[in-house]
């Protein structure tokens, strides 16, 4: 499904040793970006950690919408998913964070398994109908195993053991930030990967015209379903890091309005470009944060007319809208300003 | 835009500076709550209990000035609850942590609580369970054990011997149909069916025939307040059960004062069993009555959150006399056990075991006042109720 106004032109022109530049700077100005989070907000480093869950969860959707091209409202199925699987095996005595992770993984690429599985048997708003149907299915689920999951109480009594048995997951949240960062990282790293291998190339190919793909003698099904399980395991590792880091899984993480707000800071950081994904999440939740402590009871109206204005004045999302600004967008076609 | 980045980020940061850091003698409480969305009526009642308890005992205590800072969670979502405390904790250097309406929210605050040395006074959150996570937990509100359990008595006493249970299908139902059954079944009486509904059922009527056709002389309810209770009451008017003689009880969420006006006549008659009602005759609720008013705005709005709000600023004022502005979770904690005072709801005190609130739980009948507008009537005291959830009952 087509869902946004401009279609980022596929960079074909770029050779291969420009991109691998690029995507190195990219990613050391991620990892530049975060510790100068660490340095300047010492003391916020819970809610930091939150941004960076959230972000695994909205690059998770970016993966599936923006170079898939299938909207999703119910990508927090997948995140919760991993938290809950996270969690439940935490309370069970599995405590190795990292082996937590890599349970989160597994179980959002599952889950993404079967949520690609029904989501892609269908097209355009039906498909967007499906995904909303899942996510509703899960937080039932969820609600009624409580004796798993804690129900609407949340699961609670999470004991983590410290990473590599040396750091504490502790109050001031040193540990899980790093640990988030570092992972966000490597995902961030492998995702650019992804998609700027012939697998990612075909991903967008099928997003700008299936039919043609089609005619060209690949297989549309597979493709996203390969997008879809990836896209899981991204959001199961956002899903697990929150779990960790926060000690306790609440109905909040299977909701449909966790993933209507992932794909909302999605739209305002821009599709298709991973970088998006990050600006939009952290401009979003930054911007949620501070003014909600401002004025605790009317916020909620400055951010949505933070939407509306970032709507208005860049469609193309803040990404695009920085990309035109620092001239990068020389080599893109922009049908409008 | 990675440079767009960073400069985001030092604007954010200029304006996290911004808030001043206070003077030395000033002590900070900070409050969590749910002061905007759907529940934000929940939220201004915390506001109005702690504004209305500050201007009626005063803004310091012992010399030091109290702060109060509001944050805002409007849903359940532990994560957030998480990053708010440590931010309350770490950032703006909180002596106190006060409020949270949601059970999943405080289960995500205890495991901070030891390590920042800093006591949480929960205004609301209802689970038994949350007490036993952590010794600095201390609660001011009620659980639903709590408010149901003499419900069972009063069926039975009331001649009732079967009940159908309706519950919605969520935690809180879950446990009051448990409650309920517990105590209804030890007075004598028997639970002939129990039925769970769906979160958002708006039509009521095929429930009402599985009420009449079980054969049950009375249905006990509990469904979230708001617009699912006016649905469920109505059904239960418009179908005839009431007509037909059969009972209606129900904890005290049902009929909260600020549902009653949408509730209206329909409502006339129910029973419920409740911890506070804004109706209760004493002094001390005047005066609490009339002082919160002025903080919320109009005492249509007013329920039992802010009577959580009110005694738990109390609990915290007791707290900082105690440590004399000093960081000592446990000293705080250990100063409050056994503590014992009227509050607006009554008279109450904290159980030195459980850190919970003992209170008398009211029998109330919705009744017509002489201004025309319904209300809680309390016709049944039954004093001195601890929470049985908990152990030491």
């Amino acid at each position: 499904m087509q869902v946004a106004a401009q279609t980022p032109e596929i960079a074909t022109s770029s050779s291969a040793g420009y991109r691998w530049a690029r995507d190195a700077v990219g990613v050391t100005l991620i990892l530049a970006a975060g510790l100068a989070g660490y340095w300047l907000f010492p003391d916020n480093l819970a809610l930091l950690t939150r941004v960076i869950a959230v972000a695994l969860l909205v690059l998770s959707i970016d993966l599936v919408t923006g170079y898939g091209g299938v909207a999703t409202l119910g990508q927090a199925a997948l995140f919760g998913a991993g938290a809950y699987a996270a969690g439940i095996a935490c309370v069970n005595g599995v405590t190795e964070p990292l082996t937590l992770i890599l349970i989160g993984a597994v179980a959002g690429a599952v889950a993404g398994l079967f949520m690609g599985t029904i989501m892609l048997r269908a097209h355009g708003l039906a498909q967007l109908v499906l995904s909303i149907a899942i996510v509703q299915l899960f937080h039932e689920a969820a609600n009624k195993a409580s004796a798993y999951t804690g129900g609407s109480d949340g699961l609670a009594g999470l004991m983590v053991s410290p990473l590599f048995g040396a750091f504490e997951f502790d109050l001031w949240g040193r540990t899980a930030y790093l640990f988030g960062l570092a992972l966000l990282i490597v995902v961030f790293a492998s995702l650019r990967f992804i998609v700027s291998s012939p697998f990612g190339m075909l991903c967008r190919g099928i997003k700008e015209d299936p039919v043609r793909i089609r005619a060209m003698g690949a297989f549309v099904f597979p493709v996203l379903l390969k997008m879809f399980v990836i896209s899981g395991a991204v959001a199961g590792i956002g899903g697990a890091l929150a779990a960790i880091s926060t000690q306790v899984v609440g109905l909040d993480s299977v909701s449909f309005e966790l993933s209507a707000n992932a794909l909302v800071m999605l739209v305002l950081g821009g599709l298709g470009t991973l970088y998006g994904a990050l600006v939009g999440t952290v401009i979003f939740m930054g911007f949620e944060h501070v003014v909600s402590a401002i004025n605790p009871f009317h916020w909620m109206t400055m951010v949505g007319a933070l939407l509306i204005g970032v709507v208005l004045a860049a469609p193309g999302g803040l990404s695009g809208l920085l990309d035109r600004m620092s001239g990068i967008s020389r080599r893109r076609k922009e049908k409008r300003t | 835009m990675k440079v767009a980045k960073k400069i985001l980020g030092v604007a954010v940061g200029a304006l996290l500076l911004g808030s001043v850091p206070a003077m030395a003698e000033t002590i900070k409480v900070g409050i969590i709550g749910p002061f905007s969305g759907p529940f934000a009526l929940q939220g201004k009642n915390f506001q109005a209990g702690v504004e209305a308890y500050m201007a009626l005992n005063g803004k310091s205590v012992k010399g030091h000035e109290i702060e109060v800072i509001y944050r805002d969670l409007p849903a359940a979502n532990p994560a957030q609850s998480r990053a708010l405390a440590q931010e309350l904790i770490v950032k703006d250097k909180v002596q106190y942590l006060g409020g949270v309406y949601f059970t999943p929210d405080a289960m995500a605050i205890t495991p901070l609580l030891k390590q920042a040395n800093t006591p949480l006074v929960i205004f609301n959150a209802a689970t038994s369970a949350i007490m036993t996570q952590s010794p600095f937990v201390v609660r001011t509100s009620f659980t639903t054990a709590q408010t149901t359990t003499p419900l069972g008595k009063i069926a039975v006493e009331r001649g009732v011997k079967k009940v159908i249970s309706a519950v919605s299908d969520y935690g809180p139902g879950v446990d009051a149909e448990n409650a309920f059954k517990k105590a209804f079944e030890a007075a004598g009486g028997k639970v002939v069916e129990a039925v769970r509904m769906p979160l958002n059922t708006t039509d009521f009527s095929p429930i009402m025939q599985r009420v009449r056709d079980s054969g049950a002389e009375a249905v006990f309810a509990f469904l979230p307040s708001g617009p699912t209770t006016l649905g469920f009451v109505k059904a239960y008017n418009e179908t005839g059960l009431k007509q037909a003689g059969i009972k209606f009880f129900a904890p005290g969420d049902l009929t909260q004062e600020s549902d009653l006006p949408a509730l209206g006549d329909a409502a006339l008659g129910l029973l419920t069993t409740f911890h506070y009602s804004v109706s209760h005759d004493s002094p001390e609720n005047k005066r609490f009555v009339e002082a919160a008013t002025k903080a919320i705005g109009s005492v249509e709005q007013l329920s039992f959150p802010a009577v959580g709000a009110f005694d738990g600023m109390h609990v915290i004022y007791k707290m900082i006399e105690a440590t004399d502005g000093k960081q000592d979770a446990q000293k705080a904690v250990d100063a409050v056990k056994g503590m014992a005072w009227t509050s607006p709801r009554g008279p109450v005190s904290i159980d030195a075991e459980t850190r919970h609130i003992t209170e008398n739980i009211y029998l109330r009948e919705v009744a017509k006042g002489p201004d025309g507008k319904t209300y809680n009537k309390e016709i049944q005291t039954f004093p001195n109720q601890k929470d049985p959830g908990l152990a030491t009952q």
